[in-house]
């Protein structure tokens, strides 16, 4: 009798989990960056403040590289999806990422919040979004450290340039890029003030803020 | 007849809360002195004081009140002395009574100093106006001087004390909002990470922009530059899969 019945494909669990809203498709950000001479003193205080300290800061050594698919009769932006791979674990699968729009909100709101769609991936993903028509716009390493805290992670990392000679990777900054997100289902908005409370605890050495890169990127035009 | 009693009562009435007032006050204090006084917040002991000179205050306005001079013409006249303990009046004062004997009577109704204080205290008088005008300046100079020299010791210690919390909080800056942005960008939109364009710098912000992103060489201010920039692109693509580490 069982047999009869429709098995459950994963479309129809997709689209069940999408009802019930339990997806964690929001991320919920905050960003900054601590200059090198400081980032001991961040990291000593993220140990302190952390759940994963026992072993010690876990690191991590990604690269990631943005595609960006445009739709030849629209002007409209077109769709970037990223690529990341970890070059310290070759055996770990490919994560493709999508990101949405930022949105800051008004001054009430604790976090940038955007949408975020990750997968992982095999290494055939590279091949497949080129034939999709996918084209490389940049790409870049980050190599730094990772905490925890309850829902919350911490990456605090150093952003370099691929170069494309035997050259060392060149970093962008003399700082540290600072993270700290939450990926949550839609409408938990009060994971945002819990890491508002965090972020007030790395002051003065990092302010994490609401950053609109969309409107950094157009100031730096004009 | 009987307001004039009334009176006298009310104002007796209002006299005695006040003291009873002040009594628990200097109570409090004494229990505070003796059994916290290991771990006693100094400031807070200080606003006790606060609270006794308010209680003295008070007692004081009501005595210079206008009922109070019937309180003058009020006498009071101790009948009996006697050696015996009297329960009663141990009862009425905590125990700080037991007799109403011949030791203490002089010394509760008394109006005037002790023979002896008042003697001291017009030797004193004395003294002071005898004393030279230059030798009181003398002294005030100096007790100005010491004064002054503690004052100086203790701004110094409180100097050093706070510059060097300062220093332990950190001068010089831990972040910088230059770096931010930049770092911000760059992973958001890929500025000063494209392959084959120069580092952050001025005129290249067209490429960061989302709608004027890439080889579309209609758009963006930045126009003479433009028509170079597709065929980089694709070189610099291709470079880029040669040594690509995800190409399989």
């Amino acid at each position: 009798m069982a047999a009869n019945a429709a098995p459950i494909t994963a479309t129809d669990s997709l689209s069940q989990a999408l009802k019930a809203n339990i997806i964690p498709n929001q991320e919920y950000l905050l960003q900054g960056s601590v200059l090198d001479s400081a980032v001991e003193v961040l990291l000593h205080r993220l140990r302190g403040l952390c759940d994963n300290v026992d072993a010690g800061p876990e690191t991590f050594d990604d690269q990631e590289v943005c595609f960006s698919l445009r739709d030849p009769n629209q002007q409209s932006t077109p769709l970037t999806l990223r690529v990341r791979k970890a070059l310290d674990a070759r055996d770990m699968p490919y994560q493709l990422r999508y990101i949405g729009q930022p949105d800051l909100g008004d001054k009430n709101r604790p976090t940038v919040v955007r949408s975020s769609l990750d997968i992982a991936c095999s290494g055939m993903l590279i091949e497949f979004l080129n034939e999709l028509g996918c084209r490389i716009e940049f790409e870049y390493s980050v190599k730094g450290y990772m905490f925890r805290k309850g829902r919350m992670k911490i990456t605090v990392a150093k952003v370099f340039k691929i170069s494309q000679s035997s050259m060392p990777p060149e970093p962008i900054s003399q700082s540290y890029l600072v993270e700290l997100s939450v990926l949550a289902p839609q409408g938990q908005d009060a994971i945002g003030e819990d890491m508002r409370a965090f972020a007030d605890q790395l002051r003065p050495l990092v302010q994490l803020d609401k950053i609109d890169y969309k409107r950094l990127g157009h100031m730096s035009v004009t | 007849m009987q307001r004039e009693e009334k009176q006298l009562e009310a104002t007796l009435h209002a006299i005695l809360n006040r003291v009873n007032d002040l009594k628990a006050a200097i109570q409090a204090l004494i229990t505070k002195l003796e059994t916290e006084y290991e771990t006693i917040n100094w400031p807070t002991f200080l606003d006790n004081y606060a609270i006794l000179s308010g209680h003295l205050t008070g007692l004081s306005k009501i005595l210079q009140n206008e009922l109070a001079p019937s309180l003058r013409s009020v006498v009071v006249l101790p009948l009996q002395l006697g050696c015996e303990r009297d329960e009663e009046l141990a009862r009425l004062t905590e125990g700080r009574v037991p007799a109403c004997t011949h030791d203490l009577v002089p010394d509760l109704l008394r109006t005037k100093p002790e023979p002896q204080a008042e003697q001291r205290l017009q030797q004193l008088n004395h003294k002071a106006s005898t004393l030279s005008y230059d030798t009181a300046q003398k002294q005030v100079a100096q007790f100005t001087k010491v004064v002054s020299h503690v004052w100086e010791i203790i701004s110094k210690g409180r100097e050093d004390w706070e510059g060097e919390s300062m220093r332990s909080a950190g001068i010089q800056p831990t972040h910088s909002i230059a770096d931010t942005h930049a770092l911000v960008t760059a992973v958001g939109t890929g500025k000063g990470l494209r392959p084959g364009m120069p580092p952050i710098g001025p005129g290249v912000g067209t490429p960061g922009m989302g709608p004027t992103r890439g080889p579309t060489p209609q758009m963006g201010p930045a126009a003479p530059t433009m028509p170079k920039a597709p065929s980089a692109i694709k070189t610099n693509i291709k470079a880029a899969n040669q040594i690509h580490p995800y190409q399989r």
